[in-house]
């Protein structure tokens, strides 16, 4: 629909246009917006009294306060602005792998939905791809639900390909963004935990409010469709495995597969951070209505 | 359950074999995936483990399965099956072709009676069909199933060659002592003389049938150089009243002869036509048509009437040249100095002309003027200036005819008297003319020479020459060729085209044999020149449809009755079967896992 995937149907956009980017800290935006801003502004949200300056507007002055005190206070209010929001989509070879199970695809719905969700609450939005060919995405805001199809026609020519270094990477993206805010990592994780963990740590010690939603294929989950001697080979690193695949084989990889996103997770509730995985077997629209929590969203 | 080969379980050693194969065979499927980090925490090929074994999984037994058939197979198990095999005879033989009261001939009479006896038939055993005509031979190898036996006998026809009676007899006589034949089932025209062997059941469609038949057809050269050919015919009326019977002989499709003639019952009678036209091809056929159409037409060649081939020997080889003016006389002439006793195979007779052979010759020969003191005859020769003739043998075949009064000889010479040849002309210096036979051979020595032959500008020399060169070819009738009777196929054909169109190949000197019909046959030679030859039944027993006299078998034990035969039934079809099934299924499966794990990881 407007040069949006299919996925995204009247439906699921009513229900998108429903939710908003939650956060756990206030963040100073750009402009007007919705969010509560650590400055002081003018919305309905009391936030604390100075003594009366000469020039200040009297309409502020808490009459109350100075017929108990007799002195002159201005109440001050809260200020509300948009968010910064700032969507990260792997688009390492990795991404391209299994096929059959169209993760990068998944990984670009999830970032357009997140971003659709920004722009819809009035939040501007920085869409970052790391690694991937092919597409060229602007490195800069863009504010309006209606900038939501120019992003997606931005990520609709990238390819997944070649392989990077997730923390130092992400480090170099954080020197570059210099403004704080909410930040989404689209990814499937599949990386030494280590990479992981210091990657996304260097965000929440940057004051930024971050969700990682891992995106995971069916079949790459269960190792289905592998059987007997089988070389496996990186997409990555190109680094080679040969392995013999059989009933229990399987079972054990699927436990290592869970294990790894549990690890995942797991660090990211201890640092206060947002965890959603997906499968791609599951229904999208489904999973994104509802991981709202998860995904670090709100009604 | 048996084995033909025991010995081939030893190769069920190769079992280890199949593991070691098994261990080194597998090429692992080569797969990208997204990481290969949970991949890390298994183990690798099982096989290259210390002490490793093969993934005892599906396919590893589907092989050893196919391999444990394999060797099965190759130890030929067998099981023993109770059949009775059953011999399905039909008669194939031209008097099968009349028709029969009921609008049918005799073989589809017989072919439909045949298969209302395989309906009653179990089919427990192999069905052999066989025909009779020419030889009895099976059609086929042995039928499993009463379908393909029927389908067979649907396929055969009659052919137009009679049976050869005794053959037969005996054929049927061997059939029904086997031990391996339950069942004999015979059908044909003919039936059985009791005391009937108790395997064999006949089935007899050889009800009476009025017939007039032509029994021969045969052409000659009664005359030497004459052109008019003499053609004999021997017809036969072989119903119970008398008939009338028209004869008309057709020479390249016009009619050239007619004959009527009145038989009685049983009656034979030959017609003569003593001056038939010179045609390529002849054909007589008699009237009124009957049911058995096949011996109501006869054929004959003008080629049938035998060429005399002579090699002319001189030293002066253009008097040979008058000869080929006589009809039916082909020469060849040739130097003494390049002539060999080798050249004689391809001629019937010799004439030598002032030379003499070094060795007997082997064909019949005339020496004209010999020159004396030829060591293989031994004429005592005296020349003369001029011989004269005092008297001649006046029953001789070689002075027919001759006016010797107008014969004016001039110079020439006498011959003593001979061992072995008889004077038939002399003269007053002794013989002038000697004839004699030696080594199965005629030989006729002249004291003149009577080339080069001037046909009736010198009359009596001619009819001089065309006698001794009658005497020595020895003229006679034409033997015919009749259907079942192979002929040796002449020098310088390479096919025959026969009276159904087809053609088949066909080596010199070798049997042809494919004489099953009756009619022109075109001997084709390398150029695409044909020379006809005529086939006909020609065989007055056969013919005869009134009496068909019965066949006597005789059978080893002519008592005993059809009896259940135990024999080895093969399984290693069935085993083969198997292990291509399998084999084929394993490749499926296989290749079909490769797919879906190619498509599933595949970029």
């Amino acid at each position: 629909m407007f040069g949006l995937p299919d996925e995204f149907t009247p439906g699921f956009l009513a229900r998108l246009e429903k939710l908003r980017i939650r956060t756990r800290q206030r963040y100073a935006g750009m402009g007007r917006g919705m969010h509560l801003s650590p400055k002081r502004g003018s919305s309905l949200e009391f936030n604390d009294f100075r003594h009366y300056s000469p020039g200040d507007d009297f309409r502020y002055i808490d009459w109350g306060l100075y017929g108990r005190s007799d002195k002159l206070y201005i109440k001050l209010f809260q200020e509300e602005e948009d968010l910064l929001t700032y969507i990260f989509v792997d688009a390492s070879a990795s991404m391209a792998y299994p096929a059959g199970d169209r993760k990068f695809e998944f990984a670009i719905l999830t970032a357009l939905a997140l971003a659709y969700v920004a722009l819809a609450s009035g939040d501007r939005v920085m869409l970052r791809v790391l690694g991937g060919s092919g597409g060229r995405v602007n490195p800069s805001f863009v504010n309006g639900r209606h900038r939501i199809v120019e992003l997606a026609r931005r990520l609709h020519d990238l390819k997944p390909g070649g392989q990077f270094d997730f923390a130092n990477s992400l480090a170099t993206e954080l020197l570059a963004i210099r403004r704080t805010g909410k930040v989404f990592i689209v990814s499937d994780f599949l990386m030494l935990l280590n990479s992981v963990t210091r990657g996304l740590g260097m965000f929440t010690a940057a004051s930024m409010d971050l969700t990682a939603v891992q995106i995971l294929g069916g079949r790459e989950l269960n190792g289905q469709g592998l059987d007997g001697d089988v070389e496996v080979v990186d997409s990555e690193s190109g680094e080679r495995l040969r392995v013999s695949l059989g009933e229990r084989e399987r079972a054990q990889y699927r436990e290592t597969m869970l294990r790894l996103t549990r690890e995942i997770k797991s660090f990211c509730l201890k640092r206060g951070l947002h965890y959603a995985l997906y499968t791609t077997d599951h229904d999208f629209q489904n999973f994104f209505v509802r991981a709202v929590r998860d995904l670090g969203l709100a009604h | 359950m048996g084995l033909l080969y025991p010995g081939a379980l030893v190769f069920f050693a190769l079992v280890p074999a199949l593991l070691v194969a098994y261990l080194a065979k597998e090429r692992p499927t080569r797969v990208t995936v997204s990481s290969v980090m949970a991949f890390r925490a298994l183990r690798g090929f099982r096989r290259e483990r210390f002490g490793g074994w093969p993934r005892l999984d599906w396919m590893f037994f589907a092989e050893l399965l196919i391999l444990s058939l394999a060797v099965i197979a190759m130890a030929g198990p067998f099981i023993w099956k109770q059949t009775a095999p059953l011999a399905v005879v039909i008669d194939n033989s031209a008097a099968m072709q009349a028709m029969t009261p009921a609008g049918r001939s005799r073989f589809e009479a017989a072919r439909a009676k045949l298969d209302a006896a395989l309906s009653a038939e179990d089919g427990g055993g192999e069905i052999s069909v066989y025909v009779t005509a020419p030889q009895p031979r099976r059609v086929a190898p042995p039928f499993d199933s009463l379908t393909e036996a029927r389908l067979a006998l649907s396929r055969i026809k009659p052919c137009d060659a009679p049976n050869d009676r005794t053959t037969l007899e005996n054929f049927l006589g061997n059939l029904a002592s086997q031990a391996r034949v339950a069942k004999v089932i015979f059908a044909g025209a003919n039936a059985l003389a009791a005391p009937i062997p108790a395997r064999i059941h006949p089935i007899a469609v050889g009800d009476a049938v009025a017939n007039a038949a032509i029994g021969s057809f045969t052409i000659r050269r009664e005359v030497l150089g004459a052109e008019a050919l003499h053609a004999s015919l021997t017809i036969a009326n072989f119903s119970p009243e008398t008939r009338t019977l028209e004869l008309a002989v057709t020479g390249d499709g016009k009619e050239i002869a007619h004959a009527r003639e009145a038989l009685g019952a049983r009656e034979t009678a030959t017609i003569e036509f003593p001056a038939l036209p010179p045609a390529r091809i002849y054909e007589a056929k008699l009237a009124p048509d009957d049911a058995f159409a096949l011996d109501n037409v006869a054929y004959a060649t003008a080629s049938s009437v035998k060429k005399v081939s002579i090699l002319f020997i001189s030293p002066t080889p253009a008097d040979a040249q008058g000869l080929n003016s006589i009809p039916g006389v082909e020469v060849a002439a040739r130097t003494p100095d390049s002539y060999s006793p080798a050249d004689l195979g391809d001629f019937d007779l010799a004439i030598f002309e002032y030379a003499a052979p070094k060795e007997m010759p082997a064909v019949n020969a005339m020496l004209v003027m010999p020159p004396p003191g030829d060591p293989v005859f031994g004429l005592t020769v005296t020349p003369a200036a001029k011989v004269e003739i005092a008297g001649w043998r006046t029953a001789d075949p070689l002075t027919d005819s001759v006016n010797f009064r107008l014969l004016n000889l001039r110079g020439g010479e006498y011959f003593g008297t001979h061992p072995w040849m008889s004077q038939v002309v002399g003269g007053d210096g002794g013989a002038i003319v000697l004839k004699g036979e030696r080594g199965a051979h005629r030989f006729i020595a002249t004291g003149f020479n009577p080339f080069p032959y001037l046909g009736r500008r010198n009359l009596p020399m001619s009819v001089l020459t065309l006698n001794a060169i009658g005497y020595l070819a020895g003229l006679g009738t034409a033997s015919g060729y009749r259907t079942g009777q192979p002929w040796l196929a002449p020098a310088g054909v390479e096919r025959v085209i026969l009276p159904s169109g087809s053609a088949v190949a066909a080596n010199p000197g070798t049997l042809f044999t494919a004489v099953s019909e009756q009619g022109i046959y075109e001997l084709a030679g390398p150029g695409g020149a044909t020379t006809p030859r005529a086939v006909n039944l020609a065989d007055l027993a056969e013919s005869d449809l009134s009496n068909s006299p019965p066949l006597r078998v005789e059978a080893a034990n002519p008592a005993s009755a059809a009896a259940p035969v135990m024999e080895k039934s093969s399984l290693a079809d069935y085993v083969l079967g198997a292990i291509i099934a399998l084999t084929a299924l394993e490749a499926l499966l296989v290749y079909r896992r490769r797919r879906r794990v190619a498509g599933a990881f595949a970029p």
